[in-house]
């Protein structure tokens, strides 16, 4: 029996690790092999995720990734504790929604800070000498938002394509590094995000409009850690500047 | 903040006209009154007054007085 999606050994570090995907993504690597570092902004509920994992040598780091300055002593702070990564997951990100008429300036700058800002300020603090392994994997959670508009979603969806477009860009620059990176294209999952965007547009709304093009109902949060565990381990190796939709058919 | 003052903010919201609306205009009759304006009360009034909003209490709203209520 081999096992592709292995991840014995790897050192993975993974944003938004408290709740929906992230935690998900948690529980699905430490079961795969590899040692996690856990990053959220709530201590408590990262004790509780760590506490259910699988495995030995995880850890947590809780982090507000709003504070993007800090993401670079993050990294060193992980580093010395836990090594070098194997791979990042970020999971980390906003979902909420607003009209064009009250989507302000700030309210698009608090949107791009977690979604995009961070994950750049972290892949760039990775990537530097000595912070990772060969074979590194990046894998950051964009959305079928990125493909296809939604009303009151403008800087969900800015912000998400931000994401695939510049993976396309790192994955050449960091390619002579023997760096991959790439994205997972959710449709709508049971997450916590879910819960507040059905409260917002009304359930019979919701059943009309998206899950008759989702066909295959509602995802669920394993679905898009199993895409990211699978672009995160060594199965993937010919994968990069890519993105992997994961959405029931919604796209199609 | 008055009612009246109150009641243009929602005017601004809807992108009605000064004097669309009265106390006892209710939502039904607004024709632009829809799951987007919604969107934009909650904003407004996180905005403006500090009040968190839920889809839950819109859905009671049945008059403009009961949205100047709330945003007491």
């Amino acid at each position: 029996m081999i096992n592709p999606m292995d991840l014995t050994g790897k050192h993975i570090i993974v944003t938004g690790a408290s709740s929906g995907i992230g935690k998900e993504t948690a529980q699905q690597i430490a079961k795969l092999g590899a040692k996690a570092s856990l990053i959220s902004r709530s201590e408590d509920k990262l004790k509780l995720v760590k506490a259910v994992l699988e495995g030995t040598g995880h850890n947590i780091f809780p982090f507000d990734l709003k504070n993007i300055s800090g993401i670079e002593g993050l990294i060193k702070n992980i580093v010395e504790k836990q090594g070098p990564a194997d791979g990042l997951a970020h999971c980390a990100g906003v979902g909420d929604m607003r009209p064009l008429q009250v989507t302000n300036f700030d309210f698009i700058h608090e949107i791009m800070l977690i979604n995009f800002y961070s994950f750049i300020e972290l892949t760039r603090t990775i990537s530097k000498k000595r912070n990772y392994n060969e074979n590194t994997s990046i894998v950051v959670v964009s959305s079928a938002a990125s493909k296809k508009g939604d009303k009151s979603k403008t800087a969900y969806c800015a912000s998400k394509g931000a994401l695939d477009s510049s993976i396309r860009s790192i994955a050449k620059e960091l390619a002579t590094k023997r760096i991959r990176v790439n994205s997972v294209l959710p449709g709508f999952l049971k997450t916590e995000m879910y819960d507040l965007y059905l409260e917002n547009v009304g359930k019979d709304s919701f059943e009309k409009n998206v899950l008759s093009h989702q066909y295959y109902g509602m995802g669920e949060p394993i679905d898009a850690a199993n895409a990211i565990a699978f672009l995160l381990s060594d199965a993937s190796k010919f994968i990069t500047g890519t993105g992997l939709i994961v959405d029931g058919g919604y796209l199609s | 903040m008055t009612n009246t003052e109150k009641i243009a903010l929602l005017e601004d919201m809807l992108e009605l006209e000064s004097g669309d609306l009265k106390e006892e205009t209710t939502l039904k009759e607004i024709p632009v009154w829809d799951s987007m304006a919604a969107l934009s009360l909650i904003v407004l009034c996180d905005e403006q007054f500090g009040k968190k909003l839920s889809g839950e209490q819109i859905v009671k709203f049945k008059t403009v007085k009961d949205i100047l209520d709330f945003m007491e």
